[in-house]
């Protein structure tokens, strides 16, 4: 089958289709009524994607919350999967789309009682004596005061292991936006970073 | 390669992105141009530091609220699943019921729909009867329930639970005697003016009562309270109970009675008159 044009395909797309165990094929089986099959996806996917909302919202119970909700949402949508796009291009989108309603309960709930949460930015805590504990701290804080599509363009590409043609596909935008997108919330994040350093030092 | 190229490469650099070809163009001109080279490396110090971020478990709760979703989703599919084979075999034994030709069609469709209205018709006249009844029966004993609790918490040593029996009486559709007796008993002695108060608040909803209204206008002459007597000054006038006026009178003629309530006594048996 594999024709001299086929030189070209990657190994990595050749297990996508044909290995019986990669994401997508997995995601067929669930939207064929074979859910256990997600249990799978869950073990593969479920930590790196609390940790891409553990860094958007900063808070633990929320980002485990929204992990629940976007394996909710794949079962409840299974059916409207289609093998065309990645598994975990489709499995972020909805991570963002349970993001943005997540953001929306927030500021309902927030009018109410923002005076008596804690807030949802990480605050530097008062006995750190570690260079590398502040390091983080200021980046989690830097990265908080980028915009919310700068964070989640720069989060996708350096933590989510999301090729920028991926990232295109799931903002629905071309790559080269993605790309200067990626190249201004760095530029950003270094100044706000310095700037914080620049606060801290004594 | 220039510089304005090279910066749109700069994001498939840090990334790794990058094809042979290129990276090593890209490479030639950084190695040249030191504008460049400097925003490189300030873009990549940030991302390479980035990696210091560390990557976080979530709590062992998560797993299990996953796998308890995931069986309690697929015991919903498969009863989902037999509900809809059991209904698809009830109705393809049915649909071998129904008649070919349409003019037998039509006719049974007929037959069908006056036996359905007639049975309906019936059912209903018998239900409905039924159901009063029943309600009606059941309304009666809600109403006997609550006469008996209001009594016995009249009678109880805690205000607040004599509190409570006045708030259940005047929750009785039809108070007997009894109810009555014990709301005017309660009037006249607890202790607890609060209680007392109630019970004129509870009175006044059964003051069509013969009983009530005399019960009332004695009840006046023995209060010491303030309170409780322009209560029952205000109760009296407001249904116009003309035998209050005597009372009133008398009320009037008492030298230790407090001002507010002698001028409202005052008041009152104007309205009266």
């Amino acid at each position: 089958m594999l024709e001299s044009k086929s030189i070209w395909v990657s190994p990595n797309d050749i297990r996508r289709f044909v290995d019986p165990t990669s994401d997508n094929r997995l995601m067929e089986e669930v939207g064929a009524g074979r859910v256990e099959r997600l249990a799978i996806l869950f073990e593969r996917h479920h930590v790196m994607l609390f940790n891409f909302f553990l860094r958007l919202t900063g808070n633990r119970s929320h980002s485990e919350d929204l992990v629940q909700d976007v394996f909710f949402r794949i079962l409840k949508y299974r059916k409207t999967y289609q093998g065309q796009s990645k598994f975990s291009v489709w499995m972020y989108q909805i991570a963002r789309n349970a993001h943005v309603d997540h953001l929306r309960k927030r500021k309902q709930e927030m009018s109410l009682d923002d005076q008596f949460e804690e807030p949802a930015s990480p605050e530097i805590p008062a006995v750190e004596r570690l260079n590398s504990d502040i390091d983080i701290s200021l980046l989690r804080i830097a990265l908080d005061r980028l915009p919310l599509r700068k964070k989640e363009v720069l989060l996708l590409s350096r933590f989510q292991e999301m090729k920028y043609r991926e990232i295109a596909e799931l903002l629905g935008c071309d790559i080269g936006s993605i790309k200067s997108t990626v190249h201004r919330a760095i530029k950003d994040l270094g100044r706000i970073y310095l700037e914080l350093q620049g606060g801290e030092s004594p | 390669m220039n510089c304005e190229r090279t910066k749109e490469f700069l994001a498939d650099y840090l990334a790794g992105e990058l094809d042979e070809k290129t990276l090593a163009e890209a490479q030639a001109h950084l190695a040249g141009c030191a504008a460049c080279r400097e925003e490189l490396e300030s873009l990549s110090a940030i991302w390479t530091k980035l990696g210091v971020l560390p990557k976080e478990q979530p709590s062992a709760a998560l797993r299990s609220r996953f796998y308890d979703m995931l069986e309690a989703y697929k015991e919903g599919l498969e009863k989902g699943g037999t509900a809809a084979r059991i209904y698809q075999t009830i109705s393809s034994r049915l649909s071998r019921l129904m008649p070919r030709r349409p003019t037998y069609q039509l006719a049974l469709a007929l037959v069908l729909i006056i036996a359905g209205l007639g049975s309906g018709y019936l059912l209903n006249v018998r239900f409905r009867s039924n159901a009063r009844f029943e309600v009606a029966t059941l309304k009666q004993e809600v109403n006997d329930m609550r006469r008996t609790v209001a009594v016995s918490l009249l009678k109880q040593a805690s205000a607040s639970e004599r509190l409570m029996g006045v708030s259940w009486s005047s929750r009785v559709d039809r108070p007997g005697d009894e109810i009555i007796t014990a709301l005017l008993e309660t009037l006249d002695h607890d202790p607890n003016v609060n209680v007392r108060l109630a019970a004129v608040d509870a009175l006044y909803l059964f003051y069509g009562h013969p009983e009530v209204k005399d019960g009332l206008v004695r009840s006046l002459a023995g209060q010491t309270s303030p309170l409780v007597q322009l209560a029952l000054i205000d109760l009296l006038v407001g249904i116009r109970e003309r035998r209050a006026a005597e009372a009133l009178e008398r009320l009037i003629q008492d030298e230790k009675l407090n001002p507010k309530v002698k001028k409202r006594a005052e008041l009152g048996l104007a309205q009266l008159s």
